[in-house]
């Protein structure tokens, strides 16, 4: 078989960001290929060099053996390559067939008129190609989302692409739709042309890929073929070994129940089901960490208990309260820290010096509000005591937040909640982007005030780093808290199968009894 | 280095520039403007026929029109030529003061909005809501009280009156983009043909004044109307309604910088998300934010019956749009508000001056006026622009599409305008 793509040594700087560190990707012809990892992997921007949007710092972009350098998406489309968004580039009034020959139209009298009717037959004639089920009548905005897939596709195969990226196109697919979007791959490769696509579920990519290719951090892990590899070996490869930071984790008291999740239910942002029926309990000086690959829904479970998205379904009990219908800012008040997972987007307003920042949350509180009327002074010093306690970097705190590093913007965060003298802290990725020296000093505080009798609840894509603070670990998977187990007890292996969504016909430890930590009808596939 | 990292350079340095450099660069771009509207102004002196009496020579050239008195009209004779002998406050000095001070107001209305992110477009329908409000109530209120007292009593309530009710209808546009997620600029634009024909049918039928042809309502009682203090009434100005507006541009930027209200406004307005993570409920800021811009343009409004025509007629002068470039110009700053006013009002009374006494046509003093307000606006609509587009390009925020992470400690605590050039690391 030939090889109809080979990247060779890409790499991709952006100021301050590696995305893409030296990646070597071939694809043979014919052959489904998936590109995995998590997020912040560099996957769509691989993808986005090889279809033209970027240009790679460093390295070759060889389409059948030949070296390219593309522009723009113009140039790839003309090498035939073509490349489906995850949000699809449709006119939704417009016909399928209107959508697929637009900016190609055959025309007719001397280039003055659309021909119609040639564009109707060409589109039949391609869907029959490769078994494609539309109407090409139809207008965009009355079918469904899976049809509209498939009308991007038989876009870029009506301008002539040999190759496809797909870039997460199950993301907004039903189950059903999924498979019907397989056979379709199936049909496509049969026919000769060549897919890549990019996922962070490993099912997908071990179900309907002849191969597979790891990204992490920017840097190609592995290549592997779907048949001679294990979900548990990907699950490795996608979240990493790092080097094991020794945690010491002096046993606690637990009390009562401070955070008690039951029957929750979330949507996100497109309106898909992201979190189904989970229910825990998180207790007075214990961390329940929430482990999974990114993207299992853990984001939307955290926003709901912190009271950033609404639920569909379920309750929360805070401190013994009902506070599921409570506004983002009563939970504040009532003690509820949280370290969000996006910093720049959420956790510092970027404009902002750091005594600015240092009461997001808290600018309504009597210790630096009274009468409506902000006390600068002493939230300076408030601001000047994390600087110092939590050594942000420079020490400075009228410095913009825009001008501090990641690790810095995040050791400010850290230090802001923990300081909020909280009964929960619910702290997403709390060291992502940190360095060791502060990895390990925000793990001690972490489990400093899990014994003075906070309850934690952590989510981290960090094996080492749930499994080590926490003292009771759910996996999550596609929206399920698929079990709970203890840390201490089980294997970085068993973990791997569990994140990959099988459970372990053996599991010799058992569930912590008050969690409905049981598989709800997820055992897809 | 291409062009366009020269461009981004150069939005950086304005992006990165202390108050300091901002003022000198705005007096540049004054200068500036002066220079090609004297251009402007010879050029098109060439071009029309003037007798050879009434003509001024320059370097033996002949030109019809002046630059040299016409600048001197655009800015001192709006002032009322204060280094001739015989200056009276009780001139045009009071026209230019007049038009600050309305123009304080819509300019605050719209910086308000705009600090909560909001775009509000209404000032104008609210002006006139509050406009008409304010005559409503005080002539309502007038037959009960006279004299001196009257005054005291009958201008504050005046002002209250189309402040709720300038509020009230700053409310609508803000219930409506909080809580059905409509667009403030359509809606705010339709709330102003809205006002406008309401107010009109109201002032031409139910409150009409029986004794005047014009649409308008019956003329407010002299007591009922702002007492003219040092200056004449001639021009209708009060020194106690300027000095009401300096008072509240402070207070605004009080109410923005010092209070935890203002705290969730500005971090809505530049970061709704951090906003919602803080516990700012969105709904509420912008809701409120829209009735305190609306309160502010219905003081325009009231101001503008009680002050200057002392009724109410239909036809409201588009301060409520002036307030929108005022407030540009001024970077949506509540005190950068006042010198932006006053220099809108000292163009609004040069304009009538030079109309006197040139035979410019007033097309072209629309031209110089324009010139000036563009240049003088320029750098901080770039700045507005840079801050946008800077931090996405140059600051590593948002770059790799899928949430690349940044680099621990690169770049740790570099800013300015080194950061300029990095960018577009593609074209080496």
């Amino acid at each position: 078989m030939a090889t109809a793509v080979h990247l060779d040594g890409i790499t991709k700087r952006f100021p301050g960001v590696i995305a893409n560190d030296d990646v070597d990707l071939s694809v043979e012809r014919g052959t489904v290929h998936a590109l995995l990892g998590e997020n912040g992997a560099g996957k769509t921007t691989l993808m986005n060099v090889l279809y033209g949007l970027y240009h790679p710092t460093e390295g070759r972009v060889v389409i059948d053996d030949e070296e390219r350098t593309f522009e723009s998406p113009r140039d790839a489309i003309d090498a035939g390559v073509g490349m489906i968004h995850q949000h699809f580039m449709l006119v939704d009034p417009m016909t399928v067939t209107e959508n697929i020959t637009l900016g190609n139209e055959p025309t007719k009298w001397g280039n003055l008129a659309v021909d119609r009717d040639a564009a109707r037959e060409a589109v039949v004639e391609l869907s029959e190609k490769y078994g494609f089920d539309v109407d090409p009548d139809a207008r965009v905005e009355d079918i469904s989302v899976g049809e509209q897939q498939r009308v991007e596709i038989l876009k870029a195969l009506y301008r002539g692409a040999d190759i496809l990226i797909l870039d997460e196109p199950t993301a907004v697919l039903t189950p059903q739709e999924v498979e019907e979007l397989f056979d379709v791959f199936e049909e496509l490769t049969e026919q000769g042309k060549t897919i890549i696509f990019i996922s962070h579920k490993l099912g997908e990519a071990m179900r309907a890929a002849d191969d597979i290719t790891v990204l992490r951090d920017g840097k190609n892990v592995g290549t592997v073929a779907a048949e001679e590899t294990t979900r548990e070996d990907l699950a490795n490869l996608m979240v990493g070994r790092e080097v094991l930071l020794d945690i010491e984790k002096p046993p606690t008291e637990t009390g009562e129940t401070v955070l008690s999740v039951s029957d929750l239910a979330v949507d996100d942002d497109r309106g898909v089901r992201a979190v189904n029926d989970v229910s825990f309990d998180v207790k007075a000086g214990e961390v329940f960490g929430i482990a999974g690959v990114d993207g299992n829904g853990q984001s939307q479970l955290i926003e709901a208990v912190t009271g950033l998205r609404k639920l569909k379904r379920g309750s929360i009990v805070f401190d013994g309260e009902d506070v599921t219908k409570r506004p983002r800012r009563e939970r504040i008040e009532s003690g509820m820290a949280y370290i969000p997972e996006d910093r720049q987007e959420r956790g510092l307003v970027m404009d902002f010096d750091l005594v600015e920042n240092a009461i997001l949350g808290s600018q309504h509180s009597p210790e630096f509000e009274s009468n409506g009327r902000i006390d600068w002074e002493s939230t300076r010093g408030h601001a000047e005591d994390i600087i110092e306690k939590y050594d942000v970097r420079p020490p400075n705190p009228e410095a913009i937040s825009e001008s501090l590093s990641g690790g810095n913007q995040q050791k400010f965060i850290v230090g802001r909640e923990f300081e909020r003298d909280p009964s929960l802290v619910v702290a997403a990725h709390p060291t992502r982007g940190v360095d060791v020296g502060s990895i390990e000093f925000i793990h001690e505080q972490l489990l400093e005030l899990r014994s003075r009798g906070v309850a934690i609840l952590l989510i981290s894509s960090k094996l080492d780093e749930v499994q080590g603070l926490s003292d009771r670990l759910g996996v999550m998977y596609e929206g399920d808290i698929i079990d709970v187990v203890d840390p201490t007890d089980t294997t970085e292996e068993e973990l791997g199968l569990l994140m990959a969504g099988q459970h372990p016909d053996e599991h010799d430890d058992a569930p912590t009894p008050d969690v409905d930590g049981v598989a709800t009808g997820g055992e897809n596939r | 280095m291409s062009a366009g990292d020269r461009a981004r350079d150069v939005l950086a340095r304005l992006v990165d520039a202390s108050a300091t450099e901002r003022i000198l660069i705005s007096l540049a771009s004054l200068v500036l403007a002066i220079a090609v509207g004297t251009v402007l102004i010879l050029v098109a002196g060439r071009m029309t026929t003037c007798s050879a009496q009434s003509a001024v020579y320059y370097f033996n050239v002949g030109f019809c029109y002046d630059p040299v008195l016409v600048f001197d009209r655009l800015f001192l004779g709006a002032l009322g030529d204060p280094f001739r002998g015989g200056w009276s406050p009780d001139g045009q000095f009071s026209i230019a003061m007049r038009e600050t001070t309305l123009l304080i107001f819509t300019g605050l209305s719209v910086a308000m909005a705009f600090r909560a992110g909001i775009f509000n477009i209404g000032t104008q329908g609210q002006m006139i809501v509050g406009g008409l409000a304010a005559a409503l109530g005080t002539l309502w209120a007038s037959p009960f009280l006279s004299g001196t007292v009257g005054t005291l009593v009958l201008v504050p309530f005046g002002i209250l009156v189309g402040a709720v009710f300038g509020g009230l209808y700053g409310m609508i546009p803000g219930l409506l983009k909080a809580y059905a997620e409509a667009n403030e600029v359509i809606t705010t634009i339709m709330l102003n043909f809205i006002a406008g024909g309401v107010t009109l049918y109201l002032v031409s039928d139910v409150f009409k004044d029986p004794n005047s042809p014009a649409n308008q309502t019956v003329p407010l009682p002299d007591y009922a109307q702002f007492p003219a203090v040092l200056f004449g009434s001639r021009q209708d100005f009060s020194l106690y309604a300027l000095l009401f507006g300096v008072v509240m541009l402070f207070a605004l930027y009080y109410v923005l910088e010092h209070t935890s209200f203002g705290y969730d406004v500005r971090t809505s307005g530049i970061q709704p998300e951090a906003a919602e993570y803080g516990g700012v409920d969105a709904a509420k800021t912008i809701v409120s934010s829209f009735a305190l811009s609306g309160a502010l343009g219905g003081v325009a409004g009231a101001l503008y019956v009680t002050m200057v025509i002392g009724k109410f007629q239909a036809g409201v002068p588009a301060y409520g749009f002036d307030g929108i470039t005022v407030s540009i110009l001024a970077g949506n700053n509540p005190l950068g508000v006042g010198f932006a006013a006053l220099l809108f009002g000292v163009l609004k009374s040069g304009t009538t001056v030079v109309q006197f006494a040139t035979d410019v046509p007033p097309q072209l003093v629309g031209v110089l006026r324009g010139l000036i307000i563009l240049f003088v606006a320029m750098p901080e609509f770039f700045r507005l622009i840079g801050r946008r587009l800077l931090p996405e390009e140059d600051k590593s925020r948002a770059v790799a599409t899928d949430g690349g992470e940044r680099i621990a400690d690169s770049r740790a605590s570099s800013d300015g305008p080194s950061d300029g050039g990095v960018s577009g690391g593609e074209d080496e």
